[in-house]
C-alpha cells in the first residue's frame, strides 16, 4: 500500500515502515525541540513529554534525533522498501 | 544466511556506487545494499553538481552520459529590500561550453551510477536495509539486514549518508551536533523549457536579504533563498540551521514562513516566475553543511577495523556551497582503491586501512571544501544590519570573488594543473565532456536506465489530507 499527502506532493510513502522512531519517556525532558524541527508534524507534547503522534509523513531526515539532547529519541531505519520515496529530490 | 563477499557497500546514493565500481572493476566480489526500492529515491538534495566533481571523479562519470538537466554558467545574487531587488551581483560566470555546475535529479543520477557499478560486476540488492554490523573482537566482519540475513565481508564500506547509524554502532563516530546541520525545504515546479530559458537562461539565483525581510534564515545561519534551474522545471529551496544564534528555533514554522513571505512579497517571483509554474513536489532533508568547520566532527574517525566511511556518512559536505556529491565521489573512489589493496593484502585491519584517512586528508579539494568559511562568514553582516558587508560577502561566496579565494578555487585550479601535467591528453577528454554534457542537457539524452521501478511521476492526492493511491 502506498500513500500520498497533500502537504507533500510528489512524495509517496510505502506502508510497512512500522515505528522506526520512538520516544523513551523516562529520558524526555519535554523541551519540545523535536516538535520545533519536525516539518512532518510527527510529534506532540502530552503531559510534558513528547510522544510520536504519527509517522505518516516522516521523511527520515533525523532532525528530531539530532536536536534531542537527552537522547530520548530512538531513531532507526524503516525496513527496506518502505517509508518515503520521491523522484524529485 | 551465511553469504560471503570481499566488499559490502551500504548505500547506493552518490558515493556507494563509485566505491563499488572500483571494487568490482578490480575483480572483487562486491555487494551493494540499498534500503530504498530504487537507488536515489530516498536521496533528497539540491541538486547542482559542480564541474570539478566530474573532472576529478573516476573517468566513467566524465566519459559517460549521466542524466543531467542543465549546464549552469552564471550565478545571480539578488539583494532584496521590501520585496524589490535593489541590486544584483552577476559577476560569476563561465562561457560555453564550460559550466560552473550541472543540475540533476537524485533518483535518475543514483540509478545511473548504480547501473555502472552493476555493469562492472557488482551485485545490487535494493529494498534491503542494513540494521546492524557483525562484530567480532571489535572488528567489523559484515552486516545484518532487516530480513535477518548475515552477510560477511572482508571490508564494509559505509556509504549510508547523513543519517548513518552504522559508524555509531561500530563505535567509530557519534551523532552529529545540531549546530552543524541545516534543515532544508525544497520545492519542484514544472516550467516550460522556453520559460526557463527566457526567465533564467543558464543561471541559478540566490536571494540575499537582511533578517527583518523574513524571506530567508539570518545570513550565515542558513542558505539564502535559491532557485536552481532544470531543463523543464525549477527547484527552489531554503534552509536554516537546527541551532541559530545558540538556540533551537521553531525551524519547521520558520521555513514555511520564509517561503510564504518570499512568494507573497518578492515581485520578481510574483510577476516573472510564479505565473509560469505548476507545483510538482515538496520535500525536506537535513544536510551537515558546517560539519567540516567543527573540530569535534573532524576528529571523528572515518575508518576502523574492517570498515571505511565515505561521503555524508563521514560528514564530507562542502561548507561553503553545500555540495557533497564531489566529495562523496572522491572519497568513494579512494575507499574503493583502499578496499582493493586490503583484500589483495589479506589485511583489513585499522592499521592497514589508515591509508584511506591519509589519502582523504591529502586530497586537496576535499580538504579545501571542508574548511571553507565563506558561508559561515555571511553572519558578520548581521551586527549593524550591514548591507554593504552582506554584498561584499556574497561577492566572495557566489560572485567573482571565488576566483581570488585561496581555498577551494585555488585548489581546484592547482589540481587541474597536476592532473594535466601527469597526462596532457586529459584536457581533450574534459573538453569532450563539456560538449557532450551540453548536447545531452539540450536534448534530454542520457544512457538508458536498467529496468527499475521509478517513484510516481507526481503526487496524486484527493481533496482530503490523504488518499490511498495504490
Ligand atoms: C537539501 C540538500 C541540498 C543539497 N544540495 C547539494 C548540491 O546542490 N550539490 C551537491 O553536490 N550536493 C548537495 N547536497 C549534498 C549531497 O546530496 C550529498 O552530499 C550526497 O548525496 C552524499 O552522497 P552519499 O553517497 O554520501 O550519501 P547519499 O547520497 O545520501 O546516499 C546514502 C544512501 O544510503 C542509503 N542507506 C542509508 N542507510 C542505509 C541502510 N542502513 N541500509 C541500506 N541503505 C541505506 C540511503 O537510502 C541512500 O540511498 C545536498 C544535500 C541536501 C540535504
Ligand atoms: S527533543 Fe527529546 S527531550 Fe525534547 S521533547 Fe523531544 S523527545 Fe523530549
Ligand atoms: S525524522 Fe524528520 S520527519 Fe521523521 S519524525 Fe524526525 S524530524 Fe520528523
Amino acid at each position: 500500500m502506498t500513500k500520498t499527502y497533500q502537504d507533500f506532493p510528489g512524495v509517496e510513502w510505502v506502508e510497512g515502515s512500522g515505528r522506526h522512531i520512538s520516544v523513551a519517556p523516562e529520558r524526555c525532558d519535554g523541551c519540545g525541540n523535536c516538535v520545533r524541527v519536525c516539518l512532518a508534524k510527527c510529534f506532540k507534547i502530552s503531559s510534558k513529554k513528547a510522544v510520536v503522534d504519527n509517522l505518516d509523513m516522516c521523511m527520515e531526515c533525523g532532525a528530531c534525533w539530532y536536536v534531542c539532547a537527552p537522547e530520548a529519541i530512538l531513531f532507526s531505519w524503516p525496513p527496506g522498501g518502505t517509508g518515503f520515496r520521491t523522484r524529485w529530490g | 544466511m551465511g553469504e560471503d563477499y570481499d566488499v559490502v557497500v551500504v548505500g547506493a546514493g552518490f558515493g556507494g556506487p563509485v566505491a563499488a565500481h572500483k571494487c568490482a572493476s578490480a575483480g572483487l566480489k562486491t555487494l551493494v545494499l540499498e534500503r530504498s526500492i530504487t537507488p536515489g529515491d530516498k536521496v533528497v538534495s539540491g541538486l547542482v553538481i559542480p564541474f570539478y566533481g566530474f573532472l576529478f571523479a573516476p573517468p566513467f562519470i566524465r566519459d559517460g552520459n549521466p542524466p543531467l538537466q542543465k549546464p549552469i554558467r552564471k550565478v545571480v545574487n539578488h539583494f532584496v529590500k521590501n520585496g524589490e531587488i535593489y541590486a544584483s551581483d552577476k559577476s560569476l560566470w563561465l562561457p560555453p561550453p564550460l559550466a560552473l555546475t550541472y543540475s540533476a535529479y537524485c533518483e535518475p543520477m543514483c540509478v545511473w551510477l548504480a547501473d555502472r557499478a552493476v555493469e562492472a560486476g557488482a551485485e545490487l540488492r535494493t529494498s534491503t536495509a542494513v540494521m546492524d554490523l557483525i562484530m567480532e573482537q571489535d572488528r567489523v566482519k559484515g552486516v545484518v539486514t532487516d530480513k535477518g540475513d548475515e552477510i560477511r565481508a572482508k571490508v564494509v564500506i559505509d556509504a549510508a549518508g547523513t543519517q548513518d547509524g552504522l559508524a555509531l554502532k561500530a563505535g567509530l563516530r557519534r551523532k552529529l551536533p545540531p549546530d552543524a546541520l541545516e534543515l532544508y525545504m525544497l520545492w519542484d515546479f514544472e516550467m516550460a523549457k522556453e520559460d526557463v530559458d527566457s526567465t533564467f537562461g543558464n543561471s541559478v539565483e540566490f536571494y540575499c536579504a537582511m533578517p527583518d525581510e523574513k524571506i530567508t534564515a539570518p545570513l550565515g545561519y542558513g542558505s539564502t533563498f535559491y532557485i536552481f534551474t532544470y531543463r523543464e522545471s525549477i527547484h527552489p529551496g531554503l534552509g536554516q540551521f537546527l541551532v541559530t544564534e545558540g538556540k533551537i528555533p521553531h525551524v519547521a514554522r520558520l521555513l514555511e514562513e520564509y517561503f510564504e513571505n518570499f512568494t507573497n512579497t518578492v515581485s520578481r517571483w510574483k510577476n516573472d516566475i510564479a505565473p509560469k509554474l505548476k507545483l510538482r513536489a515538496k520535500m525536506f532533508d537535513v544536510c551537515p553543511i558546517y560539519a567540516g568547520l567543527d573540530r569535534r566532527i573532524r576528529e571523528m574517525p572515518i575508518y576502523g577495523e574492517g570498515m571505511l566511511i565515505i561521503g555524508d556518512a563521514a560528514a564530507m559536505e562542502s561548507s561553503a556551497f553545500g555540495d557533497g556529491v564531489p566529495n562523496a565521489w572522491f572519497s568513494g573512489a579512494i575507499a574503493g582503491d583502499v578496499a582493493v589493496e586490503a583484500v589483495k593484502a589479506g589485511d583489513a585491519s585499522a592499521s592497514f586501512l589508515r591509508r584511506y584517512d591519509e589519502r582523504v586528508k591529502a586530497h586537496s579539494v576535499i580538504s579545501a571544501s571542508l574548511s571553507d568559511t565563506r558561508r559561515w562568514d555571511m553572519r558578520w553582516a548581521l551586527p549593524g544590519n550591514d548591507e554593504r558587508e552582506m554584498r561584499r560577502r556574497a561577492h566572495e561566496l557566489f560572485g567573482r570573488g571565488v576566483w581570488r579565494y585561496r581555498h577551494i578555487t585555488g585548489q581546484v585550479l592547482r589540481e587541474m594543473k597536476t592532473v594535466l601535467s601527469r597526462d596532457p591528453m586529459v584536457a581533450g577528454k574534459w573538453m569532450k565532456m563539456f560538449n557532450r554534457y551540453n548536447r545531452n542537457c539540450e536534448s534530454g539524452y542520457s544512457d538508458p536506465p536498467s529496468s527499475y521501478e521509478p517513484a510516481p511521476k507526481a503526487g496524486i492526492y484527493s481533496e482530503g489530507r490523504e488518499a490511498v493511491i495504490a
